[in-house]
Protein backbone atom coordinates (compact mmCIF):
# COMPACT_ATOMS: atom_id res chain seq x y z
CA UNK A 1 0.00 0.00 0.00
CA UNK A 2 2.84 2.38 0.85
CA UNK A 3 4.43 1.44 -2.44
CA UNK A 4 1.19 2.14 -4.30
CA UNK A 5 0.93 5.51 -2.59
CA UNK A 6 4.48 6.38 -3.52
CA UNK A 7 3.46 6.50 -7.16
CA UNK A 8 0.62 8.91 -6.47
CA UNK A 9 -0.22 12.26 -4.99
CA UNK A 10 -2.66 11.89 -2.10
CA UNK A 11 -4.39 15.07 -1.06
CA UNK A 12 -5.51 14.79 2.53
CA UNK A 13 -7.52 18.01 2.27
CA UNK A 14 -9.53 16.74 -0.70
CA UNK A 15 -10.80 13.48 0.81
CA UNK A 16 -7.69 11.51 -0.14
CA UNK A 17 -8.02 12.42 -3.80
CA UNK A 18 -5.52 10.20 -5.55
CA UNK A 19 -3.71 11.09 -8.74
CA UNK A 20 -1.19 8.88 -10.50
CA UNK A 21 2.22 10.49 -10.94
CA UNK A 22 4.44 7.50 -11.69
CA UNK A 23 8.01 7.79 -10.47
CA UNK A 24 7.85 11.59 -10.29
CA UNK A 25 8.28 11.60 -6.47
CA UNK A 26 11.30 9.35 -6.68
CA UNK A 27 12.91 11.63 -9.26
CA UNK A 28 12.26 14.71 -7.13
CA UNK A 29 13.60 13.10 -3.91
CA UNK A 30 16.77 11.82 -5.48
CA UNK A 31 17.63 14.84 -7.59
CA UNK A 32 16.36 18.03 -5.98
CA UNK A 33 15.52 17.31 -2.34
CA UNK A 34 18.48 18.59 -0.31
CA UNK A 35 16.79 17.92 3.01
CA UNK A 36 16.37 14.27 2.13
CA UNK A 37 20.07 13.93 1.42
CA UNK A 38 20.99 15.65 4.67
CA UNK A 39 18.62 13.40 6.57
CA UNK A 40 19.98 10.33 4.79
CA UNK A 41 23.54 11.31 5.65
CA UNK A 42 22.65 11.83 9.31
CA UNK A 43 20.78 8.52 9.56
CA UNK A 44 23.60 6.68 7.84
CA UNK A 45 26.21 8.26 10.11
CA UNK A 46 24.14 7.22 13.10
CA UNK A 47 23.70 3.71 11.74
CA UNK A 48 27.43 3.25 11.16
CA UNK A 49 28.92 5.08 14.15
CA UNK A 50 26.55 3.67 16.78
CA UNK A 51 27.47 -0.03 16.33
CA UNK A 52 31.17 0.88 16.10
CA UNK A 53 30.92 2.59 19.49
CA UNK A 54 28.27 0.49 21.23
CA UNK A 55 29.60 -2.96 20.54
CA UNK A 56 33.31 -2.61 21.39
CA UNK A 57 32.25 -0.78 24.55
CA UNK A 58 29.75 -3.52 25.36
CA UNK A 59 32.39 -6.17 24.71
CA UNK A 60 34.87 -4.52 27.06
CA UNK A 61 32.21 -4.21 29.74
CA UNK A 62 31.20 -7.84 29.29
CA UNK A 63 34.81 -9.04 29.55
CA UNK A 64 35.34 -6.98 32.69
CA UNK A 65 32.30 -8.51 34.33
CA UNK A 66 33.39 -11.94 33.13
CA UNK A 67 36.69 -11.49 35.00
CA UNK A 68 34.78 -12.09 38.24
CA UNK A 69 34.50 -8.54 39.42
CA UNK A 70 32.68 -8.46 42.77
CA UNK A 71 28.96 -7.58 42.58
CA UNK A 72 28.91 -8.37 38.85
CA UNK A 73 25.17 -9.07 38.98
CA UNK A 74 24.44 -5.69 40.50
CA UNK A 75 26.42 -3.91 37.79
CA UNK A 76 24.75 -5.92 35.09
CA UNK A 77 21.32 -5.03 36.45
CA UNK A 78 22.18 -1.31 36.62
CA UNK A 79 23.77 -1.11 33.16
CA UNK A 80 20.80 -2.79 31.53
CA UNK A 81 18.26 -0.37 33.01
CA UNK A 82 18.36 2.49 30.43
CA UNK A 83 16.99 0.28 27.67
CA UNK A 84 13.76 -0.15 29.65
CA UNK A 85 12.91 3.56 29.45
CA UNK A 86 10.97 5.21 26.65
CA UNK A 87 12.67 7.62 24.27
CA UNK A 88 10.72 10.66 25.52
CA UNK A 89 11.84 9.95 29.09
CA UNK A 90 15.44 9.44 28.01
CA UNK A 91 15.21 12.52 25.80
CA UNK A 92 14.08 14.80 28.62
CA UNK A 93 16.72 13.50 31.02
CA UNK A 94 19.44 14.12 28.43
CA UNK A 95 18.09 17.56 27.57
CA UNK A 96 18.95 18.34 31.17
CA UNK A 97 22.31 16.58 31.01
CA UNK A 98 23.24 18.75 28.00
CA UNK A 99 21.93 21.99 29.55
CA UNK A 100 24.56 24.68 29.16
CA UNK A 101 24.36 26.24 32.63
CA UNK A 102 23.71 23.35 34.95
CA UNK A 103 23.78 20.13 32.88
CA UNK A 104 25.83 17.15 33.98
CA UNK A 105 27.95 17.12 30.81
CA UNK A 106 29.34 20.61 31.33
CA UNK A 107 29.52 20.07 35.08
CA UNK A 108 31.86 17.12 34.59
CA UNK A 109 33.98 19.01 32.05
CA UNK A 110 34.36 21.98 34.41
CA UNK A 111 35.15 19.67 37.32
CA UNK A 112 38.04 18.00 35.52
CA UNK A 113 39.47 21.30 34.31
CA UNK A 114 38.19 21.16 30.74
CA UNK A 115 35.71 23.97 31.33
CA UNK A 116 36.74 25.58 28.04
CA UNK A 117 35.05 22.73 26.21
CA UNK A 118 31.76 23.29 27.98
CA UNK A 119 29.18 24.29 25.40
CA UNK A 120 25.52 24.14 24.42
CA UNK A 121 25.82 20.67 22.92
CA UNK A 122 22.48 20.58 21.14
CA UNK A 123 22.65 24.10 19.73
CA UNK A 124 25.43 23.62 17.20
CA UNK A 125 25.03 21.47 14.07
CA UNK A 126 28.53 20.10 14.63
CA UNK A 127 27.92 18.68 18.10
CA UNK A 128 24.18 17.92 18.10
CA UNK A 129 24.35 14.64 16.20
CA UNK A 130 27.32 13.22 18.18
CA UNK A 131 25.51 14.25 21.35
CA UNK A 132 22.43 12.26 20.30
CA UNK A 133 24.54 9.27 19.30
CA UNK A 134 26.02 9.26 22.79
CA UNK A 135 22.49 9.07 24.21
CA UNK A 136 21.70 5.94 22.21
CA UNK A 137 25.01 4.47 23.36
CA UNK A 138 23.96 5.16 26.94
CA UNK A 139 20.72 3.29 26.24
CA UNK A 140 22.08 0.32 24.30
CA UNK A 141 25.62 -0.44 25.47
CA UNK A 142 24.30 -2.21 28.57
CA UNK A 143 21.80 -4.18 26.52
CA UNK A 144 24.49 -5.35 24.08
CA UNK A 145 26.74 -6.11 27.04
CA UNK A 146 24.16 -8.49 28.52
CA UNK A 147 23.79 -10.40 25.25
CA UNK A 148 27.57 -10.66 24.83
CA UNK A 149 28.05 -11.72 28.44
CA UNK A 150 25.58 -14.55 27.93
CA UNK A 151 27.47 -15.59 24.80
CA UNK A 152 30.79 -15.54 26.67
CA UNK A 153 29.33 -17.69 29.42
CA UNK A 154 28.17 -20.13 26.75
CA UNK A 155 31.73 -20.71 25.49
CA UNK A 156 32.73 -24.20 26.67
CA UNK A 157 35.41 -23.75 29.37
CA UNK A 158 37.50 -26.50 27.73
CA UNK A 159 38.31 -24.15 24.82
CA UNK A 160 39.71 -21.57 27.17
CA UNK A 161 41.63 -24.16 29.19
CA UNK A 162 43.10 -25.68 26.04
CA UNK A 163 44.19 -22.22 24.91
CA UNK A 164 45.85 -21.56 28.24
CA UNK A 165 47.65 -24.89 28.09
CA UNK A 166 48.89 -23.99 24.62
CA UNK A 167 50.36 -20.84 26.06
CA UNK A 168 47.79 -18.29 24.92
CA UNK A 169 46.93 -16.05 27.81
CA UNK A 170 45.58 -12.58 28.41
CA UNK A 171 45.19 -10.52 25.27
CA UNK A 172 46.07 -13.29 22.86
CA UNK A 173 43.46 -15.56 24.35
CA UNK A 174 40.98 -12.75 24.07
CA UNK A 175 41.75 -11.87 20.46
CA UNK A 176 42.23 -15.34 19.05
CA UNK A 177 39.75 -17.41 21.03
CA UNK A 178 37.00 -15.36 22.59
CA UNK A 179 36.32 -12.76 19.89
CA UNK A 180 36.16 -15.24 16.97
CA UNK A 181 33.83 -17.48 18.95
CA UNK A 182 31.59 -14.48 19.64
CA UNK A 183 31.57 -13.35 16.03
CA UNK A 184 28.05 -14.60 15.15
CA UNK A 185 26.63 -12.79 18.18
CA UNK A 186 28.61 -9.64 17.40
CA UNK A 187 27.47 -9.61 13.78
CA UNK A 188 23.89 -10.10 14.87
CA UNK A 189 24.02 -7.26 17.38
CA UNK A 190 25.80 -4.96 14.94
CA UNK A 191 23.13 -5.44 12.29
CA UNK A 192 20.35 -5.00 14.82
CA UNK A 193 21.98 -1.81 16.08
CA UNK A 194 22.47 -0.58 12.51
CA UNK A 195 18.81 -1.14 11.59
CA UNK A 196 17.63 0.43 14.84
CA UNK A 197 19.62 3.60 14.25
CA UNK A 198 18.62 3.87 10.60
CA UNK A 199 14.98 4.07 11.79
CA UNK A 200 15.70 6.50 14.62
CA UNK A 201 12.79 8.86 15.18
CA UNK A 202 11.64 9.37 18.75
CA UNK A 203 14.79 10.65 20.41
CA UNK A 204 15.27 13.29 17.71
CA UNK A 205 11.62 14.27 17.85
CA UNK A 206 11.78 14.92 21.59
CA UNK A 207 15.24 16.46 21.87
CA UNK A 208 15.93 18.54 18.76
CA UNK A 209 13.12 18.13 16.22
CA UNK A 210 15.82 17.64 13.59
CA UNK A 211 17.53 20.97 14.28
CA UNK A 212 19.71 22.92 14.40
CA UNK A 213 19.89 23.55 10.63
CA UNK A 214 18.81 19.96 9.79
CA UNK A 215 21.83 18.89 11.85
CA UNK A 216 20.00 15.98 13.43
CA UNK A 217 17.21 15.44 10.90
CA UNK A 218 16.78 11.73 10.24
CA UNK A 219 14.89 10.14 7.39
CA UNK A 220 12.18 9.03 9.80
CA UNK A 221 11.59 12.50 11.23
CA UNK A 222 11.61 13.94 7.72
CA UNK A 223 8.93 11.46 6.61
CA UNK A 224 6.68 12.44 9.51
CA UNK A 225 7.31 16.14 8.93
CA UNK A 226 6.52 15.89 5.23
CA UNK A 227 3.37 13.91 5.94
CA UNK A 228 1.87 15.81 8.84
CA UNK A 229 3.70 19.07 9.57
CA UNK A 230 4.47 20.76 6.29
CA UNK A 231 1.29 22.01 4.76
CA UNK A 232 1.74 20.04 1.56
CA UNK A 233 -1.02 17.66 2.67
CA UNK A 234 0.31 14.98 0.37
CA UNK A 235 0.90 11.44 1.60
CA UNK A 236 2.41 10.25 -1.68
CA UNK A 237 5.75 12.05 -1.40
CA UNK A 238 6.63 10.86 2.13
CA UNK A 239 5.52 7.35 1.15
CA UNK A 240 8.08 7.44 -1.65
CA UNK A 241 10.78 8.46 0.86
CA UNK A 242 9.76 5.58 3.10
CA UNK A 243 9.99 3.14 0.20
CA UNK A 244 13.45 4.37 -0.82
CA UNK A 245 14.68 4.16 2.77
CA UNK A 246 13.21 0.70 3.30
CA UNK A 247 15.00 -0.58 0.21
CA UNK A 248 18.28 0.98 1.39
CA UNK A 249 18.02 -0.45 4.92
CA UNK A 250 17.08 -3.85 3.61
CA UNK A 251 19.83 -3.89 1.00
CA UNK A 252 22.53 -2.69 3.37
CA UNK A 253 21.53 -5.20 6.06
CA UNK A 254 21.76 -8.03 3.56
CA UNK A 255 25.11 -6.73 2.33
CA UNK A 256 26.43 -6.41 5.88
CA UNK A 257 25.35 -9.94 6.73
CA UNK A 258 27.07 -11.23 3.60
CA UNK A 259 30.33 -9.35 4.09
CA UNK A 260 30.67 -10.04 7.80
CA UNK A 261 29.86 -13.71 7.39
CA UNK A 262 32.21 -14.19 4.50
CA UNK A 263 35.07 -12.85 6.58
CA UNK A 264 34.14 -15.36 9.21
CA UNK A 265 34.28 -18.16 6.66
CA UNK A 266 37.71 -17.05 5.50
CA UNK A 267 39.21 -17.05 8.93
CA UNK A 268 38.33 -20.54 9.94
CA UNK B 1 47.99 -11.00 45.49
CA UNK B 2 48.51 -9.99 41.88
CA UNK B 3 45.06 -11.29 40.99
CA UNK B 4 43.45 -9.22 43.68
CA UNK B 5 45.26 -6.13 42.46
CA UNK B 6 44.11 -6.86 38.92
CA UNK B 7 40.53 -7.04 40.05
CA UNK B 8 40.87 -3.80 41.93
CA UNK B 9 42.12 -2.06 38.79
CA UNK B 10 39.18 -3.53 36.84
CA UNK B 11 36.83 -1.92 39.33
CA UNK B 12 37.83 1.55 38.09
CA UNK B 13 36.23 1.35 34.61
CA UNK B 14 33.33 -0.59 36.10
CA UNK B 15 32.58 2.16 38.59
CA UNK B 16 33.10 4.93 36.03
CA UNK B 17 30.64 3.27 33.67
CA UNK B 18 28.17 2.71 36.49
CA UNK B 19 28.21 6.44 37.29
CA UNK B 20 27.65 7.22 33.60
CA UNK B 21 24.88 4.65 33.35
CA UNK B 22 22.97 5.37 36.54
CA UNK B 23 23.92 9.01 37.16
CA UNK B 24 21.41 10.79 34.92
CA UNK B 25 18.48 8.76 36.23
CA UNK B 26 19.43 9.08 39.89
CA UNK B 27 19.84 12.82 39.38
CA UNK B 28 16.32 12.92 37.93
CA UNK B 29 15.13 10.94 40.94
CA UNK B 30 16.52 13.53 43.37
CA UNK B 31 14.94 16.35 41.38
CA UNK B 32 11.59 14.60 41.43
CA UNK B 33 11.49 15.13 45.20
CA UNK B 34 12.53 18.78 45.13
CA UNK B 35 10.57 21.85 44.12
CA UNK B 36 11.62 23.77 41.04
CA UNK B 37 12.68 26.72 43.23
CA UNK B 38 15.01 24.48 45.21
CA UNK B 39 16.40 23.01 42.00
CA UNK B 40 17.18 26.42 40.52
CA UNK B 41 19.02 27.39 43.69
CA UNK B 42 21.21 24.28 43.46
CA UNK B 43 20.81 21.64 40.80
CA UNK B 44 22.63 18.89 42.61
CA UNK B 45 21.31 19.13 46.17
CA UNK B 46 19.90 16.17 48.01
CA UNK B 47 16.13 15.99 48.38
CA UNK B 48 15.99 17.25 51.98
CA UNK B 49 13.25 17.73 52.91
CA UNK B 50 11.70 15.29 50.44
CA UNK B 51 8.54 16.66 48.82
CA UNK B 52 6.61 13.43 48.38
CA UNK B 53 3.45 15.45 47.85
CA UNK B 54 4.78 16.38 44.39
CA UNK B 55 3.86 12.88 43.24
CA UNK B 56 0.27 13.42 44.35
CA UNK B 57 0.21 16.82 42.62
CA UNK B 58 1.61 15.46 39.36
CA UNK B 59 -0.91 12.63 39.52
CA UNK B 60 -3.94 14.82 40.23
CA UNK B 61 -3.20 18.28 38.84
CA UNK B 62 -0.94 17.62 35.87
CA UNK B 63 -2.97 14.83 34.31
CA UNK B 64 -0.59 11.97 34.94
CA UNK B 65 -3.48 9.92 36.36
CA UNK B 66 -5.18 10.07 32.95
CA UNK B 67 -2.03 9.39 30.95
CA UNK B 68 -1.05 6.54 33.24
CA UNK B 69 -4.51 5.05 32.84
CA UNK B 70 -4.35 5.37 29.03
CA UNK B 71 -0.93 3.76 28.87
CA UNK B 72 -2.09 0.92 31.12
CA UNK B 73 -5.25 0.29 29.08
CA UNK B 74 -3.40 0.29 25.77
CA UNK B 75 -0.48 -1.83 26.98
CA UNK B 76 -2.55 -4.42 28.82
CA UNK B 77 -5.14 -4.79 26.07
CA UNK B 78 -2.48 -5.09 23.37
CA UNK B 79 -0.46 -7.60 25.37
CA UNK B 80 -3.58 -9.74 25.94
CA UNK B 81 -4.52 -9.73 22.26
CA UNK B 82 -0.99 -10.36 21.04
CA UNK B 83 -0.45 -13.18 23.52
CA UNK B 84 -3.70 -15.03 22.85
CA UNK B 85 -3.58 -14.71 19.07
CA UNK B 86 0.18 -15.16 18.93
CA UNK B 87 0.16 -18.34 21.02
CA UNK B 88 -2.61 -19.95 18.99
CA UNK B 89 -1.04 -18.97 15.66
CA UNK B 90 2.42 -20.01 16.84
CA UNK B 91 1.07 -23.42 17.79
CA UNK B 92 -0.76 -23.85 14.49
CA UNK B 93 2.43 -23.02 12.60
CA UNK B 94 4.46 -25.38 14.78
CA UNK B 95 2.36 -28.47 14.02
CA UNK B 96 2.25 -29.91 10.54
CA UNK B 97 -1.02 -31.59 11.47
CA UNK B 98 -2.89 -28.29 11.00
CA UNK B 99 -3.18 -27.88 7.27
CA UNK B 100 -4.47 -24.70 5.74
CA UNK B 101 -3.93 -23.06 2.37
CA UNK B 102 -0.72 -21.06 1.87
CA UNK B 103 0.74 -22.26 5.14
CA UNK B 104 4.41 -21.91 4.17
CA UNK B 105 4.15 -18.64 2.20
CA UNK B 106 2.16 -17.16 5.09
CA UNK B 107 4.84 -18.03 7.60
CA UNK B 108 7.54 -16.62 5.34
CA UNK B 109 5.53 -13.40 5.08
CA UNK B 110 5.24 -13.21 8.87
CA UNK B 111 8.94 -13.84 9.22
CA UNK B 112 9.76 -11.08 6.74
CA UNK B 113 7.42 -8.59 8.37
CA UNK B 114 9.41 -8.92 11.60
CA UNK B 115 12.02 -6.88 9.78
CA UNK B 116 9.73 -4.19 8.32
CA UNK B 117 10.62 -0.79 9.67
CA UNK B 118 7.62 1.02 11.17
CA UNK B 119 8.02 3.96 8.78
CA UNK B 120 6.99 1.85 5.84
CA UNK B 121 3.70 0.98 7.54
CA UNK B 122 3.10 4.30 9.27
CA UNK B 123 1.43 6.20 6.44
CA UNK B 124 -0.54 3.19 5.19
CA UNK B 125 -1.82 2.48 8.72
CA UNK B 126 -2.71 6.15 9.06
CA UNK B 127 -4.92 5.93 5.97
CA UNK B 128 -6.56 2.72 7.15
CA UNK B 129 -7.28 4.16 10.60
CA UNK B 130 -8.82 7.30 9.09
CA UNK B 131 -10.94 5.19 6.75
CA UNK B 132 -12.34 3.05 9.55
CA UNK B 133 -12.78 5.99 11.92
CA UNK B 134 -10.23 4.54 14.34
CA UNK B 135 -7.92 7.53 14.08
CA UNK B 136 -7.55 9.30 17.41
CA UNK B 137 -8.92 6.41 19.44
CA UNK B 138 -7.28 4.08 21.92
CA UNK B 139 -8.93 1.11 20.19
CA UNK B 140 -7.18 2.05 16.97
CA UNK B 141 -3.87 2.28 18.78
CA UNK B 142 -4.41 -1.12 20.42
CA UNK B 143 -5.11 -2.67 17.01
CA UNK B 144 -2.00 -1.09 15.51
CA UNK B 145 0.16 -2.28 18.39
CA UNK B 146 -1.30 -5.75 18.15
CA UNK B 147 -0.56 -6.17 14.46
CA UNK B 148 2.93 -4.69 14.73
CA UNK B 149 4.09 -7.09 17.46
CA UNK B 150 2.19 -10.19 16.32
CA UNK B 151 4.81 -11.39 13.80
CA UNK B 152 7.68 -11.49 16.30
CA UNK B 153 5.44 -13.10 18.95
CA UNK B 154 4.25 -15.80 16.56
CA UNK B 155 7.82 -16.38 15.46
CA UNK B 156 9.17 -16.77 19.01
CA UNK B 157 6.30 -18.94 20.26
CA UNK B 158 6.31 -21.17 17.19
CA UNK B 159 9.97 -21.97 17.88
CA UNK B 160 9.08 -22.92 21.46
CA UNK B 161 6.06 -25.07 20.58
CA UNK B 162 8.06 -26.86 17.91
CA UNK B 163 10.40 -28.16 20.63
CA UNK B 164 7.63 -29.75 22.70
CA UNK B 165 7.23 -33.42 21.73
CA UNK B 166 3.86 -34.37 20.24
CA UNK B 167 3.32 -37.34 22.59
CA UNK B 168 1.72 -35.08 25.20
CA UNK B 169 -0.96 -33.88 22.82
CA UNK B 170 -1.61 -37.42 21.66
CA UNK B 171 -2.06 -38.53 25.25
CA UNK B 172 -4.47 -35.65 25.84
CA UNK B 173 -6.41 -36.56 22.72
CA UNK B 174 -6.72 -40.19 23.81
CA UNK B 175 -8.10 -38.92 27.12
CA UNK B 176 -10.84 -37.25 25.08
CA UNK B 177 -9.64 -33.64 24.84
CA UNK B 178 -10.62 -31.56 21.83
CA UNK B 179 -7.94 -29.59 19.99
CA UNK B 180 -9.11 -26.46 21.75
CA UNK B 181 -8.92 -28.02 25.21
CA UNK B 182 -5.60 -29.68 24.43
CA UNK B 183 -4.13 -26.35 23.52
CA UNK B 184 -5.40 -24.34 26.47
CA UNK B 185 -5.09 -27.03 29.15
CA UNK B 186 -1.91 -28.81 28.11
CA UNK B 187 0.19 -26.91 25.59
CA UNK B 188 -0.34 -23.32 26.72
CA UNK B 189 0.58 -24.03 30.36
CA UNK B 190 3.69 -25.82 29.16
CA UNK B 191 4.67 -22.81 27.10
CA UNK B 192 4.30 -20.36 29.98
CA UNK B 193 8.03 -19.58 30.29
CA UNK B 194 8.17 -18.61 26.63
CA UNK B 195 4.86 -16.76 26.89
CA UNK B 196 6.17 -14.80 29.88
CA UNK B 197 9.18 -13.77 27.80
CA UNK B 198 7.01 -12.42 25.01
CA UNK B 199 4.65 -10.73 27.48
CA UNK B 200 7.52 -8.77 28.99
CA UNK B 201 9.06 -7.93 25.63
CA UNK B 202 5.74 -6.71 24.26
CA UNK B 203 4.67 -4.87 27.39
CA UNK B 204 7.87 -2.82 27.50
CA UNK B 205 7.52 -2.09 23.81
CA UNK B 206 3.89 -0.93 24.14
CA UNK B 207 4.51 1.04 27.33
CA UNK B 208 7.33 2.98 25.66
CA UNK B 209 6.07 3.19 22.07
CA UNK B 210 6.18 6.70 20.63
CA UNK B 211 6.13 6.88 16.82
CA UNK B 212 2.66 5.44 16.25
CA UNK B 213 1.24 7.23 19.27
CA UNK B 214 2.48 10.63 18.14
CA UNK B 215 0.97 10.22 14.67
CA UNK B 216 -2.30 8.47 15.55
CA UNK B 217 -3.31 10.34 18.72
CA UNK B 218 -3.94 14.07 18.69
CA UNK B 219 -6.46 14.52 21.50
CA UNK B 220 -5.06 15.45 24.87
CA UNK B 221 -7.22 13.22 27.03
CA UNK B 222 -6.23 10.00 25.30
CA UNK B 223 -2.48 10.63 25.27
CA UNK B 224 -0.24 7.84 26.51
CA UNK B 225 2.64 8.60 28.89
CA UNK B 226 5.45 8.95 26.32
CA UNK B 227 3.27 11.26 24.27
CA UNK B 228 2.24 13.30 27.32
CA UNK B 229 5.86 13.76 28.35
CA UNK B 230 6.76 15.08 24.93
CA UNK B 231 4.02 17.70 25.18
CA UNK B 232 4.79 18.60 28.78
CA UNK B 233 8.42 19.26 27.87
CA UNK B 234 7.42 21.99 25.46
CA UNK B 235 4.56 23.38 27.58
CA UNK B 236 6.27 23.44 30.95
CA UNK B 237 9.91 23.52 30.08
CA UNK B 238 10.66 25.79 33.07
CA UNK B 239 9.02 23.52 35.61
CA UNK B 240 11.94 21.10 35.84
CA UNK B 241 10.90 19.76 39.25
CA UNK B 242 7.41 18.71 38.23
CA UNK B 243 8.64 17.24 34.96
CA UNK B 244 11.15 15.11 36.87
CA UNK B 245 8.31 13.83 39.04
CA UNK B 246 6.40 12.94 35.87
CA UNK B 247 9.35 11.03 34.46
CA UNK B 248 9.56 9.00 37.64
CA UNK B 249 5.85 8.19 37.48
CA UNK B 250 6.29 7.03 33.88
CA UNK B 251 9.27 4.78 34.63
CA UNK B 252 9.02 3.61 38.24
CA UNK B 253 6.40 0.86 37.76
CA UNK B 254 8.50 -0.82 35.09
CA UNK B 255 11.78 -0.36 36.95
CA UNK B 256 10.43 -1.67 40.26
CA UNK B 257 9.11 -4.76 38.50
CA UNK B 258 12.50 -5.08 36.83
CA UNK B 259 14.27 -5.07 40.21
CA UNK B 260 12.25 -8.08 41.32
CA UNK B 261 12.14 -9.95 38.03
CA UNK B 262 15.38 -8.84 36.43
CA UNK B 263 16.21 -12.28 35.02
CA UNK B 264 12.87 -12.43 33.25
CA UNK B 265 13.23 -8.91 31.92
CA UNK B 266 16.69 -9.62 30.55
CA UNK B 267 15.37 -12.77 28.90
CA UNK B 268 12.40 -10.94 27.43
CA UNK B 269 14.29 -7.95 26.11
CA UNK B 270 17.05 -10.03 24.57
CA UNK B 271 14.60 -12.47 22.96
CA UNK B 272 14.01 -9.82 20.33
CA UNK B 273 17.74 -9.69 19.63
CA UNK B 274 18.29 -13.32 18.73
CA UNK B 275 15.85 -13.27 15.83
CA UNK B 276 18.30 -11.98 13.15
Amino acid sequence: MTFYNSLHTLRMDLGMLTEFVGFEHFREILTTDDVFWKAARNSLTWGIVAPLVDIPLALMLALTLHARVPFARVFRTVWFTPVLMSYPVVGVIWLWVYNYDWGMANLVLRAIGLGDYAQAWLASPATALPALILVTTWMFAGFNMVVLLAAIHAIPPEYLEAATVDGAAGWRRLLHIIVPLLRPTIVNLAILDFIGKMKQFALVWVMTRGGPMWGTETVATYVVKRAFEWKTLDLGYPSAIAVIWFVIIFGLSLLLTRVLQRREALEF
Amino acid sequence: MRRRLGRLILMVPVLVYTVFSAGPYLWTATMSLRTTDEIYRSHYGLPIPAHWDKYARAWNEFGYATYFKNSTIVSVASVLLVTVIGAMAGFAFARRRYRFPLREPLFLLIFLSVMFPPQIMLLALFQILVQYRLFNSLIGLVLVYTVTELPLTIYLLRAFFAQIPTELEEAARIDGCSDWATFWRVMFPMALPAVATTVILNFIYFWNEFLYAVVFITQQKIRTLPLAIQFLVSDQYQDVGMLATGLMIATLPVLVLYLFLSEWFVKGMTAGAVKG
